[in-house]
């Protein structure tokens, strides 16, 4: 009786020792750093609202989709420039489809540690596998009804998920689609809702760190697929090849550089996207400056 | 010593055997020539020869260091575990190799919501659920079906083939789908437009279960070697 007394303390004090050993352990600090930015000082940044980031990095998205179709796609077309849909086949001379640039951005941003997500799809795809179903095409006819952008939560993946209108911004898209040998609508017209594209991140709530993260990734992206396009050029056997410098194909069969293509985005995309990253910045209270008048405001301008 | 008690002496030889095996499972085991045996199964199609290390790369910090990490775990003071001995070895890891521009079935692709169903029954998103490594094969999956989780209701508009798609997916014949197209669209070739070029299924098969590639020995991007991915190791990845 006495000794199973015994043994039944000397396990419990056992037990205890072993539990203090492993707090003592884990409070000794240490251990590999993690991944994820979770420290707690950090999670208090997070001031960003998914939706947000991700609204920002859609305007971002517009603003260079668009501009690749008109200023590449369309105006160098004009000049003789091809696109084809399989312009990374060996046999075919030719740019990426705005599509197809969308893709590519999208590939390189999963190359990235930034756990973003882009897709493209419509109701009228040419291609059977970009064609909506589910909850993606449910919401897609509100989003073609008032063209404003849908945020649900994929259940399935964990993961916040916004879509936003893709409009028929140039004349491009509108008779690139009408006169596809494929395509499943030949009655499109400028600023139709063509399609929308679909954005996914894990956490409803960004710090100021990944949301630039975020902007870097799609910039990145951007960066990649263009420069893609302009290495397929330098492979061309066959065909002629524009001049590639700071001129754009408007003015002749020339095209411009990654750095300028990007740098004209940057300049009409980061006013907005300025707009959002500072809404959440705080201007201590003695650093603010009073706001002027509105005409004051244009004299200063002057 | 060993006068005050014999059984001192077979403690002190076994304590020695002991030791001495130790040393010599330290000193072999992590030896090149080890690796065979240590492998879970023969290496699958283009990967005979590569290191263990190549893909099993040591995890992030010192073994104390993971130790602590995942205890810390355990008690919910992190929010991840960390890898414990080697990393993970996850598409990322692939991709270091295996990445090209032009895949046509990128499994980041199958991320999309829509493919939900599709993905229920093949999780294309990740690169081992068909290439799941040491089975001495290309392919694990025993049928070369799958096209149909996601192209069921496939319409294909100006049809090249003489049997038009729309009768082979009435049929249900979905093996036919590799005859022509290869699932990565990494092959240079012309794709067939009559039935009777199309490859043989049997030469699918065969090359699924690591075989000799039949669409083309051409080929748009080739991955990269073990000395290659280690040079750029070295230069880029940290």
């Amino acid at each position: 009786m006495f000794v199973s007394k015994r043994k039944k303390v000397e396990t419990i004090a056992t037990a205890f020792g072993t539990l203090g050993l492993l707090i003592t352990f884990t409070a000794c600090g240490g251990g590999v750093p993690e991944d994820t930015t979770t420290t707690s000082s950090e999670m208090e940044e997070k001031k960003f609202s998914v939706s947000d980031v991700l609204a920002m990095v859609s305007e971002e998205n517009d603003i260079t989709r668009t501009l690749y179709t008109k200023a590449i796609v369309g105006a160098g077309k004009k000049q003789g420039l091809k696109f084809d849909e399989d312009w990374q086949d060996d046999a075919i001379e030719a740019g990426p489809l705005p599509a197809l640039f969308l893709r590519g951005i999208s590939s390189d941003i999963r190359k990235s540690d930034v756990p973003l997500g882009l897709y493209l799809g419509s109701d009228f795809p040419i291609n059977a596998s970009n064609k909506f179903t589910g909850k993606q095409a449910e919401l897609f006819k509100k989003i073609k009804a008032n063209e404003k952008p849908q945020f649900f939560y994929d259940e399935d993946q964990k993961m916040h998920t916004a879509m936003f209108a893709d409009l028929a911004v140039a004349a491009p898209c509108v008779n690139c689609h009408n006169d596809h040998k494929n395509t499943t609508k030949t009655d499109w017209k400028l600023n139709d809702v063509m399609g929308a594209t679909t954005w996914q991140y894990p956490s409803d709530k960004l710090s100021y760190k990944e949301a630039i993260a975020v902007l870097n990734a799609y910039r990145n992206g951007t960066k990649a697929i263009y420069n893609a396009y302009l290495e397929e050029i330098r492979a061309f056997k066959n065909s002629p090849k524009p001049e590639i410098g700071s001129k754009w194909p408007s003015g002749g069969f020339q095209l411009p550089t990654a750095e300028v293509f990007i740098d004209s985005i940057r300049k009409l995309a980061s006013y907005k996207s300025m707009e959002v990253l500072m809404s959440n910045v705080e201007v201590p209270k003695k650093e603010r400056v009073p706001a002027l008048p509105n005409n004051e405001i244009e004299i200063a301008a002057n | 010593m060993f006068n005050n008690n014999p059984l001192r002496r077979r403690q002190y030889i076994g304590s020695l055997i002991g030791i001495s095996i130790g040393i010599l499972i330290f000193i072999i085991l992590p030896q090149k020539s080890s690796e065979e045996f240590l492998s879970l199964g023969a290496m699958n199609t283009g990967h005979e020869g590569l290191s263990c290390n190549a893909c099993h790369t040591d995890a992030k910090g010192t073994m104390l260091q993971q130790l602590q990490s995942n205890v810390a775990y355990a008690f919910g003071q992190r929010k991840t575990a960390a890898d414990f001995g080697t990393q993970n070895v996850d598409n990322k890891k692939c991709l270091q190799c295996h990445d090209r521009p032009n895949d046509r079935h990128p499994t980041h692709r199958f991320l999309e919501p829509k493919f939900k169903d599709a993905v229920a029954k093949i999780n294309a998103t990740q690169c081992e659920t068909c290439h799941l490594e040491h089975n001495d094969t290309r392919v694990v999956l025993k049928e070369a079906t799958f096209c149909v989780n996601c192209h069921y209701d496939l319409e294909v508009k100006n049809d090249p083939i003489d049997t038009p798609h729309a009768e082979l997916i009435a049929n249900k014949q979905w093996s036919t789908c590799l005859q022509c197209h290869d699932f990565h669209g990494n092959h240079i070739y012309q794709v067939a437009e009559k039935m009777k070029d199309t490859i043989p299924l049997k030469k699918i098969t065969n090359y699924l279960s690591g075989g000799n590639d039949p669409y083309s020995n051409k080929k748009k991007h080739i991955p990269l070697s073990e000395e290659e991915w280690r040079k750029l190791k070295e230069e880029y990845i940290k």
